[in-house]
């Protein structure tokens, strides 16, 4: 059973002869826990299909499918209650409050939500530590490097305890190791916290850290591909005696 | 190449036996899963090296007349060669790409289409760098180093094999429609210079032949 599924979606920008099509009749599944990258070249509609997926956009047609029910039926405040609630977003430039610590950044959305200030920031307090930013509550963005702040960022969309985690090119913004490392704490969302991950990434690098990926080409589905594979080690082992003879 | 500089290295940090040295160099490159490094070349090395008077064999103690068993030590000659080494600059090999071959060949024969056979190797350049991050983030910095760095190099190989891909396709969809590349025939005698503003279709360049 599949958390998220589309069926034909399809997003069309404009009308008539300056119209694009975004989405082509894109059907994709993503199962419970699992980490998928979305890659494909500028304008190949990966960050549409990721604005359908979290509810942001509506389609022009077809259907976004979340634990069985269509996003296309749900009223408006069913949906803002499914975006605050149910899906939590990591995007390129971190979007945290320069004035708030981290902590506070983190446990900003459910405070909003109705949560006491203290239980949600205890709360962000637990996942900061999880992260390794225990030493950081109290510092503000600008104390923080990018890796730190995008640490922060992934903490504050869990903090709802959401099922669905949607990151559009979330390393962005970083250096290699920091990237490395914000790929390397998706995956560990996916596998220690077991939540579903959805990645929309132009970098190889990062993107191998998925666990299949959805390759997108004007607005369609060209390929998919399973990243764990047998005899995956042998592989690298043989590649490595290339490089090192 | 590279193994008789290690083994000057090697004995620069101390004399050494002949049988340990192997053992050394595959501690230094991270296992002999790694390098896989022949006790005979060990020793063909040791020779060479010892003609060329760059080590030379250290006072006797007694242990016999094979080279396993022979203790070794760097001359002041093998010192200086190896100083050389460590101040020059590295040109990395240029493999034989099977991709690329791959790839002109479907281009020329007309028997795979393009798209696919990119596709197809694009996947399987994503596994295999998959396969290689979750084998590097698998060892241990303090101890497995040289593990590390190498597979951060299969890494960053994977990724511009990848970006290449990226590249190739945006290429071929450039020049779609364009007459496919036929081998180049030399004409015979001094070419003469004719200045044109036609653009000519691509052509396979002779240093690409000798690949």
């Amino acid at each position: 059973m599949s958390l998220i599924q589309t069926e034909n979606l399809t997003k069309i920008y404009g009308s008539g002869e300056t119209a694009v099509i975004a989405l082509d009749h894109v059907g994709i599944q993503v199962k419970e826990g699992e980490f998928v990258a979305v890659m494909g070249p500028s304008g190949c509609g990966k960050s549409t299909l990721l604005h359908l997926l979290g509810g942001l956009d509506c389609s022009s047609d077809g259907k976004v499918i979340i634990d069985g029910i269509s996003l296309a039926e749900m009223k408006d405040d069913e949906l803002t209650e499914l975006r605050r609630k149910r899906i939590g977003f990591v995007f390129q430039f971190y979007n945290l409050i320069p004035v708030l610590t981290a902590v506070e950044n983190a446990a900003l959305p459910v405070t909003l939500d109705g949560v006491k200030p203290a239980e949600a920031k205890k709360r962000a307090a637990e996942w900061l530590t999880r992260f390794g930013l225990g030493d950081r509550l109290e510092n503000r963005p600008d104390q923080l490097s990018g890796g730190q702040q995008q640490r922060v960022a992934v903490a504050r969309a869990l903090l709802s305890e959401p099922a669905l985690i949607l990151a559009d090119e979330p390393t962005g913004n970083l250096d290699t190791r920091s990237g490395d490392e914000i790929a390397s704490l998706l995956r560990q969302v996916t596998k220690e916290y077991r939540r579903t991950v959805i990645m929309v990434t132009h970098d190889p690098r990062i993107a191998a850290y998925a666990d299949r990926i959805i390759f997108l080409k004007d607005g369609k589905v060209v390929d998919e591909t399973q990243l764990e594979r047998k005899g995956g080690v042998e592989i690298i082992a043989d590649k490595m005696k290339e490089i090192g003879d | 190449m590279s193994v008789r500089f290690a083994i000057l290295g090697l004995l620069a940090q101390k004399p050494r036996h002949g049988y340990e040295l192997r053992a050394a160099f595959e501690a230094v490159v991270g296992g002999d899963a790694n390098w896989d490094v022949k006790p005979a070349q060990i020793y063909t090395t040791l020779e060479r090296l010892e003609e060329a008077g760059l080590v030379e064999r250290s006072s006797d103690l007694g242990e016999g007349d094979e080279p396993s068993r022979r203790v070794y030590a760097v001359t002041q000659n093998g010192l200086e060669a190896l100083s050389e080494w460590f101040n020059q600059g590295v040109s990395p090999d240029h493999q034989r790409d099977e991709f690329f071959v791959k790839l002109m060949t479907a281009m020329v024969s007309g028997e795979a289409k393009m798209d696919r056979i990119i596709q197809t190797q694009r996947a399987h350049l994503y596994q295999d760098l998959h396969a290689a991050t979750s084998m590097r983030d698998s060892y241990n910095p303090r101890t497995e180093m040289a593990q590390i760095l190498l597979l951060d190099k299969a890494v960053m190989h994977l990724e511009a094999d990848l970006r290449w891909l990226d590249m190739a396709e945006l290429r071929l969809e450039e020049v779609k429609g364009q007459p496919l590349p036929e081998p180049e025939i030399r004409p015979r005698g001094r070419p003469h210079k004719v200045m044109t503003d036609a653009v000519d279709p691509p052509v396979i360049s002779e240093e690409s032949k000798k690949a």
